[in-house]
């Protein structure tokens, strides 16, 4: 995905020039080892800083909410979906946009990485599917796609959606991939097992909001834990309140969650919070036939209602 | 200065013995990482780490505390009175903190210990505590400790520092508070003569390490209003979501946020961790909100850690270096980068255009 | 709301017109029931603070 690069620069560099676009939006080298920060150009002059490669997993389209100039924004196929979702709940206008799509092959699980390495990583070079990981002095190459963001290990959207531009030829999509055994796995639980479950999955939470905030979806102006009148939520750390929140954030993405997993890789203490989502993705597929942000034509299944709608809850 | 010699075989023994006068806290690994919890009977802290994930300044200042209790029923005689909540302010002990992180509590004293100002819960709670540091061999990539007024063999905050040296720990007492705790687990044999000069050569070892720096000669001599208005705001809080990981995991953050929470007829009035980053840290009774977007809240933090705190107490700045922040923030805003822009910033010299 | 441990029967859909008093007062006897053979929700029931 390196040879991205010149390409989005290129691409960049006429947008911008040809006014087209009042700025760019895309990723700059990070400070840290599989880190690269979002970032927005205005000056193509500036171009130099944009980078690619497999440290590019926060999704971009959180950065376009009611933005209202004219922008360039680079997506990989979970960014250009949560792009089409954005344009049917009227947060951005299609014509404010030019997508400078980015076919993926992957993110880089920087948990999975870090966790090999006891005395920390100093620096990572990548390389196709090599990853060359430096640590005190010593190098050690990793199979990327062993490495994978649990989210790109199944995804099959890999290739953006919609698209104006495209920074390199479109790639494979990964086929016969089981997306739910976690999600099965659960289902086969009894209801206090899965109440465990969930208590032991979310008790590192601190509360900070980083899965809610990096989320393209969650964009009210005031989210349901923040009101206060009235409160629905409480504000300490009991877990109760916690679990609330988590439960909450998860049927507000409902019918609208892309799975581009920045939710779980914002998370400082590492909660796998796709687990909740995960479960309503599986049965938006299941009874409606639906994955969100595949088209801009489609309305989403829980805004429509059809006479084939399942209803065996209703007594 | 006195140097005690832990045999490492009676680490467990003395640890078991002090357990019966002291609360004990210390790194505990979970599945992925490391983080400061109350030791149970027998357990050890495990020392096999860099540094926590969130920092240990929840052992003094939790980030949900009870500080009063009510009642809302009218038949009880002392209804809708604030009465104190129980709290324990006996002796407890953090074991094997790092030095930064020690640190970071006298720079949290400023605020919550000030001749005007007292903060009871934090101030009991923090002087019931015996600091037993454990400094840092081998630093993390993103340790800035050095220039940000610590160092991984710093003894500020201190009561005890311990040193790995191979079969044995090295405990410098620092302070009283630190021999009673020796004494209390019975560690006493005191290191030969060449002890305090083998701890300096493994300091200045570990310091030559820290890779990584900030500069900070320049804040305090630069002008408030020129670095709050100077233009690479925009830029810095461009990728910020807003969420509250920088400031929870910080061990120099301190702002809180006092709530009361009913349950049927009785409540609690409590306190919790409140962020900067957070939009309702601001907003007023009437919706108006004064620091109402991402790029205010941004600044603010960096404005208070590296501006505002170096003006008040002339002191450095409101960090101790431990790099929490870069490692753990989802989008990769790296202090060290901002701080750098502000001790660098020359208004004159931007041809940015004035906005 | 089952998949994150919340007992199944404590929630439950109808659809009632106004014209079915008799299908209203079913149901809500129904759901009463199943959920005060359950028990109370201990759940979502916050526990006692402790300073």
């Amino acid at each position: 995905m390196l040879g991205y690069i010149d390409k989005i620069r290129e691409i960049s560099k006429r947008l911008l020039d040809e006014g087209r676009v009042d700025m760019i939006i895309g990723f700059r080298k990070g400070t840290i080892p599989m880190m690269n920060e979002p970032c927005f150009v205005k000056n193509s002059g500036e171009l130099s800083t944009l980078v690619w490669d497999s440290n590019c997993g926060i999704n971009l389209a959180n950065y376009l909410t009611d933005r209202k100039e004219k922008i360039g924004i680079v997506a990989k196929g979970c960014d250009s979906r949560n792009i089409v979702t954005h344009i049917i709940e009227n947060k951005i206008k299609r014509e404010k946009l030019v997508i400078i799509g980015i076919p993926c092959k992957g993110m880089i699980d920087k948990r999975k990485v870090a966790g090999m390495f006891e005395n920390g990583i100093d620096d990572i070079t990548e390389e196709d599917n090599i990853l060359r990981v430096k640590s005190r002095g010593v190098e050690t190459s990793l199979k990327k796609s062993d490495l994978l963001q649990e989210n790109c290990e199944l995804c099959i959207h890999r290739n953006p959606v919609i698209y104006d531009e495209l920074a390199g030829p479109l790639v494979e999509e990964q086929k016969d991939v089981d997306r739910y055994a976690d999600v099965r796995r659960i289902e086969a639980m009894t209801a206090p097992e899965k109440w465990e479950y969930f208590k032991d999955l979310i008790s590192p939470c601190i509360r900070c909001y980083a899965c809610r905030n990096a989320c393209p979806l969650c964009y009210c102006p005031t989210c349901f834990v923040d009101e206060s009148r009235p409160q629905w939520c409480g504000k300490g750390q009991d877990e109760i309140d916690t679990r609330t929140f988590h439960f909450l954030r998860a049927y507000h993405c409902a019918g609208r969650c892309t799975d581009c997993g920045a939710c779980e890789r914002a998370c400082p203490v590492g909660i796998k919070v796709r687990q909740f989502t995960s479960k309503l993705n599986k049965d938006c597929l299941d009874m409606f036939g639906w994955e969100a942000g595949l088209s801009p034509d489609q309305r989403p299944p829980l805004d429509t209602y059809k006479p084939a709608d399942p209803g065996d809850f209703i007594k | 200065m006195k140097v005690i010699k832990i045999d490492k075989n009676d680490w467990a023994g003395g640890i078991g013995k002090i357990q019966s006068s002291y609360r004990l806290y210390g790194p505990v690994k979970g599945d992925a990482f490391h983080d400061f919890k109350a030791l149970e009977k027998g357990e050890l802290p495990d020392l096999n780490f860099f540094n926590t994930r969130v920092s240990p300044k929840s052992v003094v200042y939790p980030q949900s505390e009870v500080m009063f209790e009510y009642s809302l029923d009218e038949k009880d005689a002392e209804h809708h009175i604030l009465k104190d909540a129980a709290k324990d302010y006996s002796p407890k002990a953090v074991l094997g903190i790092r030095p930064c992180d020690a640190a970071s509590f006298l720079l949290v004293k400023r605020n919550f210990d000030t001749p005007e100002y007292k903060d009871p819960y934090w101030i009991r709670s923090y002087e019931a505590t015996t600091f037993v540091g454990y400094a840092c061999n081998n630093p993390c990539s993103t340790c800035f400790c050095t220039t940000a007024g610590s160092g991984p063999f710093n003894e500020e905050g201190l009561d005890v520092l311990l040193v790995d040296e191979g079969d044995c720990y090295y405990a410098k007492v620092i302070t009283s508070k630190g021999e009673n705790l020796l004494n209390a687990a019975g560690w006493k044999t005191e290191a030969d003569g060449g002890a305090p000069d083998k701890i300096a050569a493994l300091g200045k070892e570990a310091g030559s390490k820290i890779g990584s720096s900030v500069a900070t000669d320049q804040l305090k001599d630069k002008k408030t209003t020129e670095l709050y208005e100077a233009p690479f705001w925009e830029d810095v809080s461009f990728a910020c979501i807003n969420c509250g990981t920088c400031t929870y995991l910080c061990p120099t953050c301190w702002c809180f946020d006092i709530q009361d929470e009913n349950s049927g007829c009785s409540g609690v009035r409590m306190r919790n961790w409140d962020s900067c980053m957070f939009p309702l840290f601001t907003i007023h009774g009437t919706g108006h909100n004064p620091r109402g977007t991402k790029l205010q809240r941004v600044r603010q933090r960096f404005m208070h850690k590296l501006k505002y705190y170096v003006d008040k107490y002339d002191n450095g700045i409101q960090c101790v270096g431990c790099g929490r922040c870069i490692r753990s923030c989802p989008v990769n805003i790296d202090i060290r980068r901002v701080c750098d822009m502000m001790n660098s910033y020359d208004p004159k010299a931007c041809a940015c255009p004035a906005k | 709301m089952e998949h994150m441990g919340v007992e199944p029967g404590r929630l439950s859909f109808s659809w009632i017109s106004s014209a079915e008093s008799t299908k209203f007062v079913e149901v809500v006897k129904d759901v009463t029931a199943t959920v005060k053979a359950l028990g109370p929700n201990n759940n979502f029931k916050k526990a006692a603070k402790v300073a």
